[in-house]
């Protein structure tokens, strides 16, 4: 019968098609020791594919491991974490300070105050050596010039929501007479300046400042509208920080184009540009003005003290030729689109990106791979790879599989993974502290967690050594507040909160809670009882869930759990800060700014500080710390506010979880010493455990050197 | 018949129409956002996501964002949130990735369950019935990515060739013969693995089908006049047995478009459904709302082939 011979013979016939391709097939083999191209190249295996590369628009990960090699900033952090110049050599911050001559006020000694009187009154003091206030001749010795903005008289227009009609918007003229300024240059930044001046001109000289009699309005205003409004534009005191860069020169870009300042100057504005929608534009929000002042010095001018605004500038730097007005009408043009809503983020740079970065661009495919050329003309020298290649390989073990056959050479590597991984010879193992923690939080709103004792009760109950060794596997460590491990923030003298449940119960007992019927605990003829809830999806916080239902119930809680889907876990529940209890985790970046996640201001539905804490001094710490520029001054603001949080107990700190990175042992440190001799190095992490800081110098050698094999 | 063709053509357009409202209402009403609006990273303020939301029209209302949709699909101008591609020209590439996959393992799942199938059902409760019976429960209860894992290990550990994505990696200057023959050796495990899946249903069906028409009058004729048992099988039996599986063959019309997540992810397959998947992910709507789009006009398609197919095979029905 011909229809059953067919069925049964064109499958087979087929799949013998098929298989016989195997015997066209290069092997692992020869892909990788048998192609002596394939030790030139660093092939990095990853789950995702980017998705645009472009540094001012994209935010996912995938993308910016890329754009770091095709793009450079013009600082970064050196092993130390500390900030090093790359495409600026050297920078400068120091500040100008502004504040207005208050006639409401009688100066002790000087009476009603004119400009000339407060220069001279400053001028004087600078002379004399004051040694009440040793704050105060510190303040006034960072002073390095005074001088005058005689008054000035301005309108302004400011769009306004009609109050009388939805959506409306009605145009308001404000009448601005600004009175006279005294204008500060100080040597360094100093957040205390005018508490300190204070002492001088008057306790209540900047906060009597009367600036809204300078305003006129020709609408009625709301109260709140028209302080606001004096706040914005006749602020009592302002403090300009500023940061100058001075730039590499002679730096290229990889299409031969010379970097200079009106590349970062075009950056800036390309992030500050609306139509961008860069999602970066928060960062650089403080900034109020940046000027080119010659082709290889910038200056920013910020709007208000905001120290973390440096390690914006790691950015990369977009290359302004390509990308300006201009080049994107040309664009539009030729792909005929609109030139007027056609924006950065429509071009096909993205997709062919060009930085001055050691890596250029070669090939994208989709969900298949990117790859990149080693740029010879960088400024550093160029890598030793001459490939970097990212691969998208979504699946874990099949990751794994190319991984030991040698066609990649990196890939993120599961905790269960690494045992495999240890014995091997082949392979070289890195491991380190991550950059984020688990926790329990508590919500503060509601009883009993606004008792900072049940809080810290509760944290002893549970046994978190445990937890880290067996849901974990080892592959964590305590923390005890919101900073990253590794920096000098983290304040290392305070201690963990130990694993004690009848101290826990003791605890209790003095917040009022004691066993009742059934063994639960009791106050007040209620019994103690709520819900943990966390999101699905994530194996370890289910764990910990199961382990610390049950460890409160030990001392008599009865807690329930909820696992939810992420989104309505987020949206329904921490957005609207509607849950007793919470296990989630943060990723944090290295910036000690914890404004959004631990401020009172932030409390709010849809905010960060979703736990409600709330606590004066912390609040005050945080500001300060945002506003401090001296490491050492903040490092200290930062022990202190890490110990309130700890005292407080917003959140059971959990752990930090450890990251592993495996390596094939072959790949080495490749450096040329002075006599122009190859000398190879073993590959060693930073202090914060970046194994890849080096990673222009690294280069797969044959075999794997003797000399690197012991040890 | 034409009248026919034109009356399924309003249905199915009526139909597409409510499919449209209704798979759109679904993804807004799922939970979640897109990954730029996206409350708990700190980086994004609230000015950030209704700026977004502005672009991306989310802060419209449900019917207004609907039209917005609509209008770009059908000029072609829709673009992914993620990476601001056109969306029409992504689906054409992934489609064309996937297609080879799909021509083969479809091949294979629709010859070999039928002999398989058939004799089955002459064998009936015969040793070769049960063991048939057996694998395709094992088959079928056993998740396609544990055999994808098991096969995965046993080709790359003992015949070290690369199994995963289109092609070698990194295949480099290699004469044509030999980059097509690799792709070709990347194509067996992923279609094989997804036609097994695919015997293992078909192949019951063909048995329960052959069973039933194997009671009818004129397959007991037909043995009584005599006819070699090949041919009451494959002639008579077949023929007659065939109806249900045309409704079946329009309908796998729409995998084409929906490929498959797993093995595609498993085997870092750049195709349609691995696209589709991470779209949802990640609640790219425009590519969502377009793959679901097109999947619901391929279905409908399937539905009209399938009932032209009926006229041919069937010559009873009048439509």
């Amino acid at each position: 019968m011909t229809v059953k011979r067919v069925l049964i013979f064109a499958p087979i016939l087929l799949i013998l098609f098929l298989l016989q391709s195997y015997f066209w097939v290069p092997t692992y083999e020869q892909q990788t020791r048998g192609n002596p191209k394939r030790l030139g190249g660093y092939i990095a295996g990853s789950i995702g594919d980017a998705s645009l590369l472009n540094p001012i628009l994209s935010a996912d990960s995938a993308s910016s491991n890329i754009e770091t090699m095709v793009f450079e900033g013009l600082i970064d952090r050196d092993e130390q974490l500390r900030f090093r110049g790359r495409l600026a050599i050297s920078w400068q911050i120091y500040e100008e300070a502004f504040f207005y001559v208050n006639r409401s006020v009688n100066i002790p000694g000087l009476g009603t105050p004119t400009p000339e009187k407060i220069v001279d009154l400053l001028e004087k003091a600078k002379q004399k050596k004051i040694t009440t206030f040793p704050g105060l001749t510190d303040s006034l010795a960072n002073i390095t010039e005074i001088s005058v903005i005689p008054p000035r008289h301005y309108t302004i227009i400011k769009q306004e929501k009609d109050p009388n009609a939805d959506k409306q918007k009605i145009e308001i003229k404000i009448n601005v007479d600004s009175p006279a300024k005294i204008k500060l240059v100080l040597n360094r930044v100093d957040q205390d300046l005018f508490q300190n001046l204070s002492h001088l001109l008057g306790k209540n000289y900047f906060d009597s400042f009367p600036g809204q009699g300078y305003l006129k309005t020709d609408h009625q205003l709301g109260k709140d509208k028209l302080t606001a409004y004096t706040r914005e534009l006749l602020p009592a005191t302002e403090h300009n920080p500023i940061l100058k860069f001075f730039l590499r020169p002679g730096v290229r870009f990889h299409d031969g184009h010379i970097f200079d300042a009106e590349d970062v100057k075009f950056t800036y504005e390309s992030i500050m540009n609306p139509k961008n929608l860069s999602p970066r534009i928060s960062d650089y929000e403080p900034v109020k003005q940046v000027t080119v002042i010659d082709p290889l010095t910038i200056k920013i001018i910020y709007k208000r003290l905001y120290s973390p605004a440096i390690g914006t500038w790691g950015m990369g730097i977009l290359p302004e030729h390509l990308l300006n007005q201009k080049a994107l009408k040309t664009e539009a043009m030729r792909l005929g689109k609109d030139p007027d809503s056609f924006s950065m983020r429509h071009s096909n740079f993205n997709r062919q990106p060009i930085g001055c970065g050691p890596f250029r661009f070669r090939e994208w495919k989709s969900d298949q791979y990117i790859v990149l050329d080693r740029f010879d003309d960088y400024w550093e020298g160029p890598p030793n790879y001459s490939t970097y290649v990212y691969r998208v390989i979504p699946d874990l073990l099949t990751q794994e599989m190319e991984f030991y056959a040698g066609t990649i050479d990196s890939y993120s590597v599961q905790p269960h993974q690494v045992k495999r991984l240890e014995e091997d010879p082949r392979f070289q193992r890195f491991s380190g502290t991550a950059f984020g923690y688990t926790y329990i939080g508590y919500n503060i709103r509601r009883k009993p967690f606004d008792d900072h004792r049940v809080r810290k009760a509760l944290g002893m109950a549970v046994d978190i050594e445990k937890i880290i060794n067996y849901v974990l596997h080892g592959q964590g460590e305590r923390i005890t507040g919101p900073f990253i491990k590794q920096t000098d923030y983290y304040n290392h003298n305070i201690k963990p909160v130990p694993y004690d449940p009848e101290g826990a119960l003791k605890l209790l007992q003095s917040a009022g809670w004691k066993r009742g019927k059934g063994g639960w605990l009791e106050k007040d003829g209620k019994k103690f009882e709520f819900t943990l809830i966390t999101n699905s999806g994530n194996d370890l916080r289910k764990a910990i869930l199961a382990i610390a239902q049950d460890a409160w119930k030990q001392i008599g809680v009865d807690v329930r759990t909820d696992l939810l889907e992420w989104s309505v876990f987020v949206q329904e529940r921490v957005n609207k800060a509607d849950f007793d209890t919470l296990i989630l985790g943060w990723q944090m970046g290295i910036e000690p700014d914890l404004y959004q996640i631990w401020h009172s201001s932030q409390t709010n539905p849809y905010q960060l500080n979703f736990v409600g804490f709330k606590n004066k001094e912390a609040d005050d710490l945080i500001v300060k710390i945002r506003q401090e520029y001296d490491l050492n001054t903040q490092v200290e603001y930062c022990h202190r506010l890490h110990k309130i949080i700890a005292t407080e107990q917003p959140y059971t700190f959990l752990y930090v979880g450890k990251w592993t990175a495996v390596l094939d042992k072959r790949i080495v440190i490749k450096t040329v010493d002075t006599a122009g001799k190859d000398v190879y190095e073993r590959i060693k992490p930073t202090k914060t455990g970046n194994y890849s800081f080096h990673f222009n110098k690294w280069i797969k050698l044959p075999e794997v050197p003797t000399m690197l094999d012991e040890g | 018949m034409l009248s026919f063709i034109g009356r399924s053509a309003v249905q199915k357009a009526i139909t597409l129409f409510f499919v449209s409202i209704v798979s759109f209402l679904i993804i807004h009403l799922a939970p979640g956002e897109p990954g730029q609006v996206d409350p708990l990273n700190p980086k994004f303020t609230p000015e950030v996501v209704e700026r977004f939301k502005k672009e991306f029209h989310l802060d419209q209302p449900l019917y207004v964002q609907y039209l917005y949709f609509y209008r770009d699909l059908f000029s072609g101008e829709t673009v992914s949130w993620k990476d601001n591609q056109s969306v029409l020209k992504k689906i054409g590439e992934r489609f064309l990735n996937s297609l080879p996959l799909f021509i083969v393992g479809t091949i294979i799942t629709w010859t070999l369950s039928f002999p398989i199938g058939i004799r089955s059902a002459i064998l009936r409760g015969r040793m070769y019935d049960r063991t048939a019976t057996f694998l395709s429960y094992l088959l079928i209860s056993i998740p396609g990515f544990f055999f994808a894992y098991v096969l995965i290990i046993l080709v790359v550990t003992h015949f070290h060739v690369p199994v995963i994505g289109m092609k070698t990696f990194g295949i480099g200057d290699v004469s044509l013969t030999f980059q097509f023959m690799d792709r070709i050796w990347h194509l067996l495990i992923p279609s094989i693995l997804g036609a097994t899946g695919g015997i293992a249903v078909l192949s019951r069906y063909v048995r329960s089908q052959m069973l039933e028409v194997g009671g009818q009058d004129y397959i007991r004729t037909a043995r009584a006049k005599g006819l070699p048992p090949e041919k009451i099988h494959y002639k008579h039996a077949l023929r007659n047995a065939l109806l249900p599986f045309v409704t079946m063959f329009g309908l796998i019309l729409p995998g084409l478009i929906g490929g498959s997540v797993i093995i595609e992810s498993i085997f870092s397959w750049p195709g349609m459904g691995r696209m589709a998947y991470e779209a949802i992910l990640a609640r790219d709507y425009p590519i969502i709302l377009t793959v679901n789009f097109v999947s619901a006009v391929l279905v409908l398609v399937g539905t009209f082939i399938s009932d032209i197919l009926y006229l041919l095979v069937d010559p009873r029905i009048r439509l």
